[in-house]
């Protein structure tokens, strides 16, 4: 199952608002993905990955996920990715 | 003559805090230390030891990590220390931790494993710019620290540094400069590095002497020398001479006052910080401000696709508020024109924008909704936030405007009265920075609590001298202390007490030690400057007399040019 998202966080996927993502992703079962619309997806619970895509505020993302969980996960990352500044993290 | 060898050697680099120090010279290169040998032959390797010995270590970054970080959120602040939530994740990449596995798995004891696993990473982000770059550093340190935990590699203890030291680097990362103790470390100065790198926000906060981005000539420096680090100048010197020392050791040597001070004879000064951001707040507190005397809140603004809504500056501002439960805590209103990009305020291009529309010009024009949001959020906040809460308004320069401005204070109180929603009224003022509010400050101060003189604005509008030029025959004019200013200065203190109104100034000239001996004799009641100045603002003022302050202001104001002004300073000055 697969979902375009439009990032909102003024750091883009970067900083506060993709650790918060990669935090996120890593709590469900669920195997997600994300990249650039028709683009490569990576695997959203790495850091790593996630920051080099270079995904700026305004850009839209592709998620992808697998498994029992699915909606629920991306439910929770379309949050993060829509809530203009990682409020929560303090 | 010719006796006297001097071995004085000078190095140019960008001075991040204006503080200097003097110390001896301890090279920090952690780098060095972590050279790995070559690995042992893949069969001696045993992988599940390996993986093992690779987990530990995970375990230990991560300890090490989280402690750093609340160290960090409590010496600098929550904005500064999610950069530990950064590194923390990338300990438990699994892009990282599968690479150091495969490698592993491949015949690499841990540490080769965890260099491998890196260099590709780190490579690809510091072929990216800007914020992306800055992320290799931060594998850089994580792949450091995962080393220093699985070589057993001592580092350099940051944290308990001989007393005096400065430390010179090619580059600190944040967990390095987290654990300076500015008690101990005299200064530290960095080849790499810009004024926006965490290492020198760290030292701004910790009001640590700093100066980055010397270049590789600051490796011509050796270990155990004497040098002086002048964040000021932006300059680092070898063997400083005697008057260089001197002029350090007094920067140090003030002590922090959290106590309001007074002159020597009894009058109070309020002397408070100038900030412009979150992070800003706790080197504030630290350094003894008594409240924030101007509380910039274009940051909330900027580098965003939407405006901050109600609640996210409520946040803000009762954050600024709890940070001085005893004190006041001045938020100017949204000041900003054509000069700052903002993609979503259909900012105009001007041919001069600071002849423009900007400040409460906007906020009651094209901004007036965003104004009224602004409103609410203070409002809501001084009824929930610790401290007293004042507003001011950029750019006044007529009485109507002043009061359409206050009207809107007084309408968002009335729909925040019926809506039901908590409200504290807070003390209002304006800023005095146009010379036309200087000329009416009388009638301005009748109508409000308070008046905040800009000076760098002021200076700018009663000379005509843009403080971005920087041709001798502009930036020359560029003065607060030209008689044209000092005389705009003492007219609308005089003025605005007269008008029952008591008057600040939160502009450069507030943080000048050598000034404040003449703001006070010109009646300032508040004196708003960077953080790291307050120390020896506070000491200041608590040596003077008001007479003599007083007597220094009568001349001034008297003189017909900047040229004698400095002169009456500068006897004053050492008079004392």
């Amino acid at each position: 199952m697969d979902r375009v998202v439009t990032v909102v966080p003024e750091d883009g996927l970067h900083a506060r608002p993709a650790a918060e993502f990669v935090e996120t992703a890593g709590e469900y079962d669920a195997d997600v993905q994300v990249g650039p619309v028709d683009g490569d997806p990576v695997d959203a619970a790495s850091m790593l990955a996630v920051t080099s895509l270079g995904v700026a505020s305004g850009d839209d993302v592709e998620l992808v996920a697998e498994g029992e969980d699915a909606e629920a996960a991306l439910d929770a990352l379309e949050e993060v990715l829509s809530t203009p500044e990682a409020e929560s993290a303090t | 003559m010719g006796t006297n060898e001097t071995t004085t050697r000078t190095f140019d680099g960008t001075g991040v805090v204006p503080l200097a120090g003097v110390g001896t010279v301890i090279w920090y290169d952690p780098g060095a230390e972590l050279e790995l040998g070559e690995p042992p032959e893949a069969e001696d390797v045993d992988p599940s030891a390996e993986r093992e010995r690779f987990a530990d270590a995970r375990d230990s970054a991560r300890t090490e990590l989280e402690r750093e970080r609340d160290q960090i959120a409590e010496r600098v602040g929550e904005e500064e220390a999610a950069v530990f939530d950064a590194h923390l994740q990338f300990v438990d990449d699994p892009q990282i931790t599968d690479g150091v596995e495969d490698a592993i798995d491949d015949g690499f004891p841990a540490e080769h494993a965890v260099e491998r696993a890196f260099e590709e990473p780190i490579e690809r982000f510091e072929g990216m710019d800007g914020m992306m770059a800055e992320r290799a550093d931060d594998l850089r340190d994580v792949r450091d620290r995962l080393l220093r935990l699985l070589t057993g590699g001592d580092r350099v203890d940051l944290a308990a540094l001989p007393e005096g030291s400065v430390l010179l680097a090619d580059r600190l990362t944040p967990s390095d400069t987290a654990q300076l103790d500015p008690e101990r470390v005299a200064g530290f100065a960095t080849a790499e590095g810009g004024r926006t790198s965490h290492a020198a926000i760290f030292a701004r906060s910790l009001g640590i002497p700093a100066v980055v981005g010397v270049g590789d000539d600051l490796r011509s420096i050796d270990a155990e020398a004497s040098v002086l680090v002048d964040g000021t100048e932006g300059t680092v010197v070898v063997d400083p001479d005697e008057e260089q020392r001197e002029r350090a050791a007094e920067g140090r040597a003030v002590e922090i006052r959290e106590d309001a001070v007074t002159t020597a004879d009894g009058e109070p000064v309020e002397v408070a910080a100038n900030v412009g951001t979150l992070a800003e707040l706790d080197g504030a507190v630290r350094q003894g401000a008594d409240g924030i005397g101007l509380f910039r809140t274009e940051f909330l603004f900027l580098d965003r696709e939407a405006p901050p809504d109600e609640d996210e500056q409520l946040e803000v501002y009762a954050e600024a508020l709890d940070a001085f439960p005893d004190g006041r805590v001045v938020v100017r209103t949204l000041d900003i024109g054509g000069d700052k990009p903002i993609p979503y305020l259909d900012l105009p291009e001007e041919e001069n924008p600071f002849l423009g529309e900007r400040g409460i010009r906007r906020s009651l024009g094209p901004d007036r909704d965003l104004f009224e949001t602004q409103l609410r959020a203070l409002l809501r906040a001084g009824a929930v936030g610790e401290g007293t809460l004042s507003v001011m308004f950029p750019m006044i320069a007529t009485v109507p405007e002043l009061e359409a401005a206050l009207d809107r204070v007084d309408a968002v109180a009335d729909d925040l009265e019926s809506e039901g929603v908590a409200y504290e009224k807070p003390e209002l003022g304006l800023m005095i920075e146009t010379p036309s509010a200087a000329f009416l400050a009388g009638e301005l101060a009748e109508r409000v609590d308070f008046l905040s003189i800009g000076t760098n604005d002021l200076t700018q509008y009663v000379m005509a001298a843009d403080r971005q030029n920087d041709r001798d025959s502009v930036a020359g004019l560029h003065d607060p202390c030209e008689p044209g200013v000092l005389r705009a200065i003492e007219r609308t203190v005089e003025a605005g007490h007269a008008g029952d109104a008591w008057v600040g100034m939160c502009g450069e000239m507030a943080g000048d030690p050598d000034l404040t001996a003449l703001l006070v004799g010109l009646g300032l009641d508040e004196l708003s400057l960077s953080a790291v100045t307050i120390p020896e603002v506070k000491a200041t003022v608590a040596e003077l007399e008001t007479d003599d302050a007083e007597a220094l202001a009568d001349r001034a104001t008297e003189a017909t040019t900047r040229t004698t002004v400095s002169e009456l300073v500068a006897d004053t000055d050492t008079d004392t």
